[in-house]
């Protein structure tokens, strides 16, 4: 299935160069998590980073559907 | 006592007579500094519900225990007066160079009272106080105002001054320091305006005497480390400053669009962080002795928008840009430059146009009376109606007055997103529960600078929390509440504040701030006193509020937050749900159930009944 993964500012670094406005489409097998689309890019899992899901705040081990938007920034002082 | 100087310099504008006083030592520890001692002498000393423009209103500038000190970004000062915008307290924060400057003068305090018969700056230079003539300057721009008042004073001097908007006591004037810098908002430069000030100029070598000079100096660099480190590995905030956000807010569904209409802004790509920086970023610039560098020196080289300054930050972002659909970076960069030369807040700025936009494209406020179509996404209108509002010309009158004012005047007072008649800043807390409680029940109607919870409902600092649901709220909303009282009474920044000083684990728990305090002052304070001290401070300030008529009653949203369900992006379908949250946290602070504090509280904290 097709699902998107989002960066945000300092971590779009790490996205491929197809990627747009910082967004990536990737073809992913069933039962794929949260944690699994997140961990092909070098995010740190841990509280200095903020993992949202259609940006809502779930559990890394929700899995995805189709069409889904996995958006990960830093967690760090706000505006 | 250390840290603080202990003295205030208070300026009488009527009489131009300087005086100065000394603070006692307890009311020192008590109240921290900065913010918690500008409300006690606020409260002391002025009738709350004097009209905010009359010369009865004091107009207070107030330096922190570690404004001045080695301590990561001991840079600001607070100006906290009556807000004419509000009705209700204010007390803006800038940073910059002027608040060290004007520590250096050897006081902690300068207290203006009065008003000057014609305009007038005050030039500090320690010991030596001057009223002196602003006729040369009056009607000059912020950047004009600074330039000449150095030239004729000292290159060693800095400057906090108003613009045209202050002048013209349009309510939603700034006291801008450093050209860039803004205490910006609650109309405190339309106050500065109203008493005939034209600027303040501070010099001095006064730097406050440490208790202990060498463990100051340890923390601070141990705690500015930490910092280096997250900046080496790339951190937002001084790659982006806070132009990252809009992407983050956009992602979360609460990035004010079209006057909070929408939650999320299809163009968000064209006006972020990333289209700011490879197009108009030139460098990044501090304020005094930050490690962070958050500040950005931008200039858009040619073209009709071409101009040069610092910014935008995000709240400018999502005001005058996505709160105007404007989508034209350009623009956006020019509007945010003249509303630093003209001395404005950019929120409210921002947000009132966008009110009269949707006033306008809803046939309540017609062409002719504004003088032109006003379109949300039209830059070129938006931009027009920011020199209307500066010079109070045609429509600008109207819109100088606010968003509450402006579409009450039309007959539309629920098309205003205000609370006690202040803007909302970038976060629609239909996205952001906590946030809509901060916004209800903040001493200065909306702000995020009241106890920004989005820390945790959207950044995730110290851990996320789901901004979607309203438990547990109250205590958060409470606890920062308190925590932005104390970092406003220290002289620091929040940035770095709650990030990097107030624990070594990064809990929002003031460990090391009150360390430093007591590094820098000698007072001997525990985490749960500077916390408590916070909470006096925040109490009293809503002493202030009841008896300035702007109590309990306000403590409510605008018609939009609590029953237009967003209708896009994730948080579509949600209202704010107060009412889950408000008598929770009247409880959380010790108020009773009308939002009134109770006898036992004042006591417990040692406030008059
Ligand atoms: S973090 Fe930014 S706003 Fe705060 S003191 Fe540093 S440069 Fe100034």
């Amino acid at each position: 299935m097709m699902i998107c993964v989002k960066l945000i500012a300092n971590y779009r670094e790490q996205l491929p160069p197809e990627a747009k406005n910082g967004v990536v489409e990737l073809d992913v097998p069933d039962g794929t998590t949260v944690y699994d689309a997140i961990s092909k890019f070098d995010i740190p899992l841990d509280d200095t980073s903020v993992i949202v899901l259609n940006g809502l705040t779930v559990d890394m081990s929700t899995p995805l559907k189709e069409g889904d938007m996995v958006t990960a920034f830093s967690a760090i002082a706000g505006g | 006592m250390y840290g603080w100087h202990l003295k205030i310099l208070r300026v009488n504008l009527t009489t131009r007579k300087a005086t100065t006083e000394d603070v006692d030592p307890k009311i020192a520890r008590d109240y921290l500094g900065g913010r918690g001692w500008a409300i006690h002498y606020l409260y002391k000393e002025m009738d709350p519900a004097v009209d905010p423009l009359s010369p009865e209103n004091m107009l207070i500038f107030a330096t922190g225990p570690l404004t001045a000190t080695p301590a990561p970004t001991g840079n600001r000062y607070m100006v906290v007066t009556k807000s004419p915008l509000t009705g209700a307290l204010a007390h803006s924060n800038s940073g910059g160079e002027f608040p060290t400057w004007m520590k250096r003068t050897g006081f902690d305090l300068f207290i203006f009272e009065g008003k000057a018969s014609e305009p007038v700056y005050v030039l500090v230079n320690e010991d030596q106080v001057e009223v002196k003539s602003a006729a040369h300057v009056w009607g000059k721009d912020v950047h004009e105002t600074t330039d000449i008042l150095k030239a004729e004073t000292s290159d060693d001097a800095r400057v906090a001054c108003i613009g045209p908007a202050g002048e013209n006591l349009a309510l939603m004037a700034a006291i801008m320091n450093d050209k860039h810098r803004a205490a910006a908002r609650s109309g405190v430069g339309a106050v500065m305006g109203s008493k005939n000030l034209k600027a303040v100029v501070a010099m001095g070598n006064k730097n406050p005497p440490l208790h202990d000079t060498e463990g100051m100096r340890a923390l601070s660099v141990d705690t500015s480390k930490n910092v280096g480190a997250d900046v080496k590995k790339g951190s937002n905030m001084r790659i982006y400053g806070t132009s990252y956000v809009p992407q983050v807010t956009n992602t979360l569904g609460i990035l004010p669009t079209h006057n909070f209409l929408q939650g999320t802004f299809e163009h968000v790509n064209n006006i972020d962080g990333d289209a700011l920086k490879n197009q108009y970023l030139i460098r990044h610039t501090p304020c005094y002795r930050c490690p962070l560098s958050c500040g950005r020196l931008t200039e858009v080289p040619d073209g009709p928008y071409k101009g040069k300054g610092e910014g935008p930050e995000y709240e400018t972002i999502s005001s005058l840009g996505t709160g105007c659909g404007v989508s034209n970076l350009a623009a956006l960069v020019k509007a945010n430059y003249l509303c630093n030369e003209y001395g404005m807040d950019t929120i409210t700025t921002g947000m009132t146009i966008a009110a009269a936009m949707e006033m306008y494209e809803k046939g309540y406020i017609s062409e002719d009376v504004i003088g032109m179509p006003l379109k949300f996404g039209d830059h070129d209108a938006m931009i027009a109606m920011i020199k209307k509002m500066a010079y109070m010309e045609g429509f600008g009158k109207d819109l100088a007055m606010g968003s509450y004012r402006l579409a009450e005047k039309y007959g539309h007072p629920e098309l205003a997103v205000t609370t006690r008649k202040q803007e909302f800043p970038g976060y629609d807390p239909r996205g952001s529960q906590g946030m809509g409680l901060l916004y209800a029940t903040s001493n200065k109607g909306a702000s995020h600078m009241e106890g920004d919870v989005a820390y945790e409902e959207v950044f995730g600092v110290p851990v996320k929390e789901n901004p979607l649901t309203t438990e547990g709220k109250p205590e958060l909303v409470k606890h920062f509440e308190d925590s932005f009282a104390l970092i406003d009474s220290s002289g620091l920044c929040v940035f770095v504040a709650i990030r990097y000083v107030f624990s070594k684990d990064r809990m929002i728990w003031p460990e090391r701030l009150s360390e430093l305090m007591n590094l820098s002052t000698g007072a001997g304070y525990t985490p749960a006193e500077v916390m408590q001290a916070a909470d006096r401070v925040y109490t009293l300030e809503r002493m202030f509020l009841i008896k300035a008529g702007s109590g309990p009653e306000h403590d409510t949203l605008p018609h939009r937050m609590l029953h237009e369900p967003l209708p896009d992006g994730p948080a579509k379908g949600r209202v704010v749900e107060l009412d889950k949250m408000l008598p929770d946290f009247y409880k959380e602070r010790g108020w009773d159930e009308k939002g009134y504090p109770t006898q036992e509280k004042l006591m417990e904290l040692g406030l008059p009944m």
